[in-house]
């Protein structure tokens, strides 16, 4: 992430055609749109192939980009519209490559396999855990718990009472929590290691 | 919902495994927190930065690749307005030519002919100028010729003396 200085001057130079603050933009906010992405609907090549649309359409209109708000803000929606607008083409389908672009992330070699291992087993509670949600409330534990985004933050973006952010991250937390007590985790001293 | 440290130990965990607060145990409460850490782990840029920074320059190229294509449609757009200013003139006569309902080629003509009279006129004129200049200049010159063929009548041995005979 930029701080809003370094954003506002690297949008100036990407608006000229700067290459090289086009890249560094993209260098920023790649990995977590595409992990936000990948939350919201389950496939990393659609997360990847969604944020890729996601940059183009943004740095293609970046003289329409009111820079009052936050470039991440406007990043994250248009994202977000452009992945409904998939999702509404096509139904989504079993996310099988889950594990798949879990175990590319993985920051262990891949020799060291007992950590792969309670790595995936993490992220599988993850899964679990994000497929209890349902909109919006899945987005908003994104954006809070992934992203960072403070609740005033999310308040605006979703046009919504910051109470009402704060009543669904309490509730989402309340079903996260309820699924991942209903896996019976086998061994929970491997995940919490 | 209490959030609690994530630093106690993991034997103390499976003390708790039975029931915790809010009817969820506390194992349960780890996790969440372990899933939420997870969670936020994936928003920053993975270990292989390498391969962050070449998606990242690939991606930059291929949206400047597309500038082209961009401004191809504002060209083309310049490129028709530029036209239509340009044949302006001719629709004006052929938007005439249809109102009249005669040929189109009436106007033009027409055109044409008044500026060949005018042209003639001026021409005309630039004649009639030119002799009121020449004209007084025209009887001298005249005589002069008239004076040059009397000397030529004149006998060359009479002309030649310069005085008159005693």
């Amino acid at each position: 992430m930029l701080d809003p200085q370094t954003e506002r001057k690297t949008i100036q130079r990407a608006r000229r055609g700067d290459r090289e603050a086009i890249a560094e933009l993209i260098r920023a906010y790649q990995r977590p749109l595409e992990a936000f992405l990948f939350r919201l609907c389950g496939k990393s090549d659609l997360a990847e192939d969604i944020s890729q649309e996601a940059f183009v359409r943004v740095i293609r209109s970046l003289d329409r980009f009111d820079e009052r708000f936050r470039f991440s803000t406007w990043l994250f929606t248009i994202g977000k519209r452009l992945l409904v607008n998939h999702q509404q083409k096509m139904r989504p389908t079993a996310d099988s490559d889950f594990i798949e672009y879990r175990a590319s992330d993985a920051r262990t070699p891949a020799t060291e396999t007992i950590e792969i291992e309670r790595t995936q087993q993490v992220s599988k509670m993850v899964e679990i855990a994000i497929e209890s949600l349902v909109s919006p409330q899945r987005e908003i534990v994104l954006l809070f718990h992934q992203q960072g985004w403070s609740v005033q933050q999310i308040s605006t973006e979703l046009s919504m009472p910051e109470g009402t952010v704060k009543s669904h991250l309490f509730r989402a937390r309340r079903r996260m929590l309820d699924a991942i007590e209903r896996t019976g985790v086998r061994n929970p001293e491997d995940v919490l290691r | 919902m209490t959030w609690r440290n994530d630093s106690r130990s993991n034997n103390d965990a499976g003390r708790d495994d039975a029931a915790g607060r809010n009817g969820f145990s506390h194992r349960a409460e780890r996790l969440l927190v372990r899933v939420l850490l997870s969670l936020r782990r994936e928003a920053r840029h993975s270990s292989d930065r390498a391969l962050d920074a070449q998606r990242a320059e690939d991606l930059a190229d291929v949206i400047l690749s597309d500038f082209p294509r961009r401004v191809i449609p504002f060209g083309i757009a310049a490129l028709a307005l530029i036209t239509l200013v340009c044949s302006m003139p001719l629709l004006r006569d052929a938007m005439v030519g249809v109102s009249d309902g005669s040929a189109a080629v009436v106007p033009v003509a027409n055109v044409v002919e008044s500026s060949l009279r005018n042209h003639g006129a001026a021409m005309s004129d630039g004649i009639e100028t030119i002799r009121a200049v020449v004209s007084p200049f025209a009887g001298e010159s005249a005589a002069e010729s008239a004076n040059d063929e009397v000397e030529k009548v004149v006998p060359p041995s009479v002309a030649a003396a310069p005085f008159k005979k005693s």
